[in-house]
């Protein structure tokens, strides 16, 4: 069947099956910034917003999202390339390959909160999205530096 | 969830010293890739597949152990759009292994790319290839085996000389002495004494003796193992991968399809993290199989499962610690036996059990006697494989734990026992010499070991009261602490190799080219900033390329601790003589001596001041100007290293007890750590708290299960979860000033010391809290229940 | 996972006429499709049923099958009048992105055993609403189960009340060992217990020794609490055995009954 998504503001007619996740059929449009992980819905590597709301794209069917906005980091570039300086700025991004979901998920979670999070709040928000690299310390740090930094904005 | 707001003493912001010494190097910059990769630009292996490419999917086995009695292919092939079936009988029969090691690997070749037999849940039969995935699958779910079934061996316990022999095939081989006898389900064995270690143990005044069973573990890498292959123009083939190293990879698929290796191409893009599992060739030779029939590009990712199923994992390992002391905890010997389950097929079998004593003996160097011995065994379970830390990690969990029940035993401040016992800077072990990864080692002086200082630091940080080591802060809930330190190793000594090439670029700036594996970790960036310190010019004046078998300079790979020691060594060589060349060729153009040229700020001058020149203007007159003069400027320089200096790590961890359930929570972890220079701190310390947490996951968590007939349980990340950020409380990580003479701008290594210790500090400190020695990893809330219960009742 | 054909219908009328009468399967949030082998040959999405709500209605609240985990997590109707109880119960299930997607209905529906959220409203003494018109009590239907298909409309809770939840798990993105909230309704003790691991159950025997008093003594909770293990079956799966989880359970009903006291 075909869907209509508007991804990133730009309207996509998309050739998908009725089973299909997102995952897939953003995958085969060239959207290569969401990344295929665990399968299973635990790792969040997959994460994009659907209509401002962060999701796991491996477990939101395709149909679904007709007439969505779809947001993935690359709709976002110019916010997650400020959160990209202070997470590289920690050295936190190593393989780099949660990374994309995982920075949709704090810019997610920038919105959604009035004031600055505190630790165990952007810990438990951002619990979706694992690494295996990092240890988590380092994102942490570059969190709470870009959350401050963006506040003083 | 753990309470993240728990105090600490602040960290030491105060810069290394290292710092003031350098521009580049021990400077915190910027990963080259980062922002690429957070914006999630194509850069890993599936996202570069070509659009024509066939889908691979693979037969695998659903029993443990078989004999393939036929392959029918026939309703699969007549699916439209289904290209190929690839089974055993369609490649030569040569026995390999798939570990990527050096050559000749310590592995025995024991595995064929498709063989007759199937040694575990998830074996490969067959190869299936069509223009959808969704085809392929299908078209691999019509293939019909027929299977003779066989007893498996899931025990490794009972592996050792039973009736059922998992390697009966004819033809398979060790390539040189690892104590191979197949026929005994034994992949490896090892046995070394320094000294004599019985006599030593009945002559010391005091004992102890401590078994330690660490389990399986899986690397759970976030992007799953990927490859697609194509023909190039040329008529080579060219396989991308997601591997840790081409040139191993290239050399065991020439072997495997008796292909000159002329006629491959191995490129790695970005990989997704890889801990040592992606050290082997896992998916490689099925899309180069199909390639290869069909002329057609082909892919395969393989699914979460099969990674989990069919991939490799960490060596299971039983090991026996005896120690023997003076009353004044003055260590007299120490025994180590091991027993290890390498799975189904032999990759890593020697090598990771030999780490277990090389990468552990020494830390205790003052001992009269010293022991080490055991087997490496077959079962019907999936491979074990190269995994960060591997054999350290068994080795230390063994020994640590031995160390802190002696203490127990004297009643002293385990951190004193170590102090007293412990290798210090100047100093050697016997162990360096006679063990090495494949069998014998590489005799060392200890130039750079600052464990006291990463002692006293990390004391300071966990707050350290060897006479309160535990209280209680609720009715049953119990808060104590408990303490390691470990060793590691930097490459592989006269084994591991690496080069890099430097050359000067119209415009001012410098290719580097390196055959070293970024995995993640940041080595093209760390590599990059030890070219650019040698050359004297920023970080953008480098542009790396990395880990390609046609266009850079040969490298072994990344793998045991060895790309910022032996691949940075390299490329510091390379720069040093690529600055001679350029200052040599600068002089001849100025018409003076080499040594009458300065260098500094990229500019060359005459000592005198009267001529000078940009690098920059130089890049043009070499390369544009100088007429019959123009050359290319470059060098190419390799390192293998005559050591392996050990980074140090002291650790210390206060975990939180519930003792009416079991349930043990990591509340703060400290690690104080000797890298030498860290090339780039915020990376290195990265790469520490990854190992940690990783670390945690085996001590606490993680668990490979299988059912009573071999299949595995854990075969996803919903039965076989990682820690998460909400799992541990904090993770502090410091490094110390150290240097390390023989290393790159005096570093070591940073990979994978992190993972060593947690498994011994936190059983140290549950022992500290309750008086129980906890053995089975990893210990989750029954167990510690159960032994904690077991002891009570023994009390009673 | 396959669907042959895909409806989204726009009336509970229709959804509940494609369910009934042409074998479809209802669609809640989906996430479990991906991991799920079967062909569905006509999957119908209740997602254009307007059945995202959480109101006030008379003496009740009504929860509208297709509310996410992440509303019920920080909706402020359930948070004035349960407290942080609907929070604590979800904040485990893996991430913010999955609660945005996984519902109330779709696990009310599937009756799961590792469901954190079934016992928490097991234990308020939630009923769903099966459309048009039956309702049932949420603990007899996960007992039951249903006997034709069905369309899952909404859930009923009381207007308030008084709980808290308490579970064990090896690590913290990981299914629970064993789970259980307790209850104080403003009248009498309700305890649930799930992740047995099979699916939740009330326990009559330990809510009748708690009686209609909300300061029990120290006592006669702990003997609820181990009321509650002897009255349950539990069984042993790979994170845990059935011994364990038995001897656990009381320690986290005493913990969850001292908590809800005081």
């Amino acid at each position: 069947m075909n869907i209509t998504l508007r991804i990133n503001g730009k309207q996509e007619s998309i050739e998908c099956l009725p089973g299909e996740m997102l995952t897939e059929v953003l995958r085969r449009a060239g959207h290569f910034e969401v990344k295929k992980g665990c399968d299973t819905g635990n790792c969040g590597a997959c994460t994009v917003l659907v209509d401002g709301k962060p999701v796991l794209s491996c477990s939101y069917l395709a149909v679904r999202a007709e007439g969505k906005e779809i947001t993935t980091i690359q709709g976002l570039a110019d916010e997650a390339k400020k959160f990209a300086a202070f997470l590289t700025a920690e050295g936190a991004d190593q393989c780099g390959f949660c990374a994309p979901g995982f920075a949709l998920t704090v810019l997610a979670m920038k919105e959604e909160f009035s004031s600055i999070p505190d630790e165990a709040q952007i810990r438990h928000y951002l619990a979706g999205n694992l690494c295996r690299c990092s240890g988590y310390e380092g994102q942490i740090r570059a969190i709470k530096k870009y959350l401050e930094a963006q506040h003083a904005e | 969830m753990q309470n993240n707001d728990y105090p600490i003493p602040l960290p030491n912001d105060a810069k290394l010293e290292a710092t003031k010494q350098f521009n580049v190097v021990a400077h915190d910059l910027p990963k080259v890739d980062g922002e690429g990769l957070v914006l999630g630009r194509p850069a890993y292996t599936d996202d570069l597949v070509p659009p024509n490419a066939l889908y691979v999917k693979l037969v695998r086995s659903p029993h443990a152990f078989a004999r393939i009695l036929s392959i029918d292919p026939t309703d699969a092939l007549a699916l439209p759009g289904v290209a190929c079936v690839l089974t055993w009988k369609d490649i030569p029969r040569i026995p390999i292994t798939r570990a990527g090691q050096g050559n000749p690997e310590p592995s025995p070749h024991d595995r064929f790319i498709l063989d007759e037999y199937v040694r575990y849940v998830g074996d490969e039969v067959a190869v299936v290839a069509a223009e959808t995935e969704a085809l392929a699958e299908k078209a691999a779910g019509l293939v019909k085996v027929e299977y003779q079934k066989l007893k498996p061996v899931l025990d490794f316990e009972h592996a050792l000389d039973n009736p059922i022999v998992i390697h009966p095939e004819p033809g398979i081989h060790e390539m040189f002495p690892i104590g191979f006898e197949p026929k005994r389900n034994i992949a490896a064995a090892y046995h070394m004494e320094i000294g004599d270690v019985e006599q030593e143990l009945a002559a010391s005044p005091v004992k102890v003796e401590t078994t330690v069973h660490t389990q399986a573990q899986q690397h759970v890498a976030l992007e799953p193992h990927t490859a697609f292959s194509y023909i190039d123009l040329q008529g080579r083939l060219v396989i991308v991968t997601s591997t840790q190293n081409p040139w191993h990879t290239r050399r065991l698929l020439g072997l495997a399809f008796q292909m000159p290796l002329r006629q491959i191409r191995i490129v790695k893009p970005r990989i997704g993290g890889g801990f040592g599992g992606k050290q082997h060739i896992h998916v490689e030779p099925y899309v180069a199989m199909v390639t290869m029939k069909t002329g057609r590009p082909a892919s395969l990712a393989l699914t979460r499962r099969e990674v989990f199923e069919a991939t490799f994992t960490r060596h299971e390992m039983r090991v026996k610690v005896r120690l023997g002391a003076n009353p004044d905890g003055k260590l007299r010997a120490i025994d180590m036996q091991v027993l290890s389950n390498t799975g189904a097929y032999g990759e890593h079998a020697l090598t990771t059990f030999m780490v277990a004593g090389s990468k552990t003996l020494p830390l205790y160097n003052k001992v009269s006697a010293v022991r080490f011995g055991g087997h490496v065994v077959y079962t019907n379970k999936v491979s074990a494989g190269a995994f960060r830390g591997y054999g350290a990690i068994q080795g230390l969990t063994g020994l640590e734990a031995a160390m802190d029940e002696l203490a127990h035993k004297l009643s002293i401040d385990p951190v004193e026992l170590r102090r007293k016992n412990m290798l210090h800077e100047g100093e050697t072990s016997e162990v360096f010499r006679i063990m090495g990864e494949g069998t014998e080692g590489v005799a060392m002086n200890i130039e750079s070991c600052k464990l006291e200082e990463c002692i006293a630091r990390g004391k300071e940080l966990i707050g350290w009261d060897f006479t309160q080591l535990v209280h209680e802060v609720a009715p049953g809930v119990l808060r104590a602490k408990g303490m390691a330190i470990a060793m590691q190793g930097s490459g592989i000594p006269l084994i591991d190799m690496g080069s890099a090439r430097i050359e000067l670029q119209d415009g001012g700036f410098f290719k580097l080219h390196v055959g070293a594996t970024d995995l993640g970790t940041g080595s093209d960036t760390i590599l990059a900033q030890i070219a650019a310190e040698e050359l004297g010019v920023d970080m953008e004046d480098i542009v790396v390329h990395s880990s390609d078998t046609d266009h850079t300079p040969f490298d072994v790979g990344a793998y045991a601790s060895s790309t910022t020691y032996v691949s940075g060594s390299a490329v510091l060589k390379a720069a040093r003589s690529l600055k001679t060349k350029l200052i040599e060729a600068v002089a001849e153009k100025f018409g003076v001596a080499p040594k009458d040229i300065v260098y500094t700020q990229k500019t060359f001058m005459t000592a005198d001041g009267t001529k000078s020149l940009s690098l920059n203007d130089f890049s043009y007159d070499t390369l544009y100007h100088d007429g019959e003069k123009m050359k290319t400027i470059e060098a190419t320089e390799s390192f293998s290293g005559s050591k392996s200096p050990p980074p140090y790590l002291a650790a210390f961890v206060e975990i939180e007890i519930d003792t009416e359930t079991g349930k043990v929570n990591v509340v703060h972890y400290v690690a104080v750590v000797d890298v030498g220079t860290p090339i780039n701190p915020n990376l290195a310390k990265v790469q520490i708290e990854g190992g940690l947490l990783q670390g945690i996951g085996l001590a606490l968590y993680e668990d490979v299960r299988y059912s009573e007939a071999g299949h595995m349980l854990s075969h996803n990340m919903m039965t076989y979860p990682i820690p998460s950020r909400e799992d541990v409380g904090r993770i502090t990580v410091e490094l110390v000033d150290s240097y390390e003479p023989s290393g790159p701008f005096g570093a070591k290594s940073a990979g994978e010391i992190g993972i060593d210790t947690p498994p011994a500090a936190i059983a140290n400190a549950i022992r500290n809290a309750t008086g129980v020695r906890l053995t089975e990893y990893p210990f989750t809330p029954e167990r510690v229940l159960a032994a904690l219960k077991a002891a009570k009742t023994q009390h009673t | 996972m396959e669907i042959l054909k895909y409806a989204c219908p726009q009336s509970k009328d229709e959804a509940f006429r494609l369910i009934r009468e042409e074998h479809g399967t209802a669609i809640g949030g989906a996430a479990w499709l991906r991991t799920n082998t079967k062909t569905i040959a006509l999957g119908v999405d209740l997602a254009g049923l307007g059945l995202e709500y959480v109101r006030e209605v008379g003496d009740h609240i009504e929860i509208g099958a297709m509310t996410t985990y992440r509303e019920l997590e920080t909706n402020p109707l359930l948070r004035a009048r349960f407290g942080a109880l609907f929070e604590t119960t979800v904040s485990h299930v893996v991430g913010v992105q999955l609660r945005n997607i996984i519902t109330v209905g779709g696990t009310a529906a599937g009756r799961y055993g590792f469901s954190d959220l079934n016992t928490t409203l097991c234990a308020l003494g939630a009923q769903v609403v099966f459309y048009p018109d039956q309702t049932m009590d949420l603990a007899q239907f996960i007992e039951r189960g249903a006997k034709v298909p069905f369309l899952l409309e909404k859930v009923l809770l009381p207007a308030t009340a008084k709980g808290t939840y308490h579970q064990m798990r090896i690590s913290e993105n990981d299914f629970p060992i064993i789970n259980t909230t307790a209850v104080w309704t403003g009248s009498e003790w309700r305890i649930a217990v799930g992740s047995r691991p099979a699916a939740t159950r009330l326990c009559p025997k330990a809510m009748a020794l708690l009686g209609a008093d909300l300061h029990p003594s120290d006592d006669i909770l702990a003997s609820a609490a181990r009321a509650a293990a002897d009255e349950l079956q539990f069984g042993s799966d790979i994170r845990a055995s059935a011994e364990y989880r038995r001897e656990i359970l009381p320690v986290l009903v005493r913990r969850a009954l001292m908590e809800v006291r005081e």
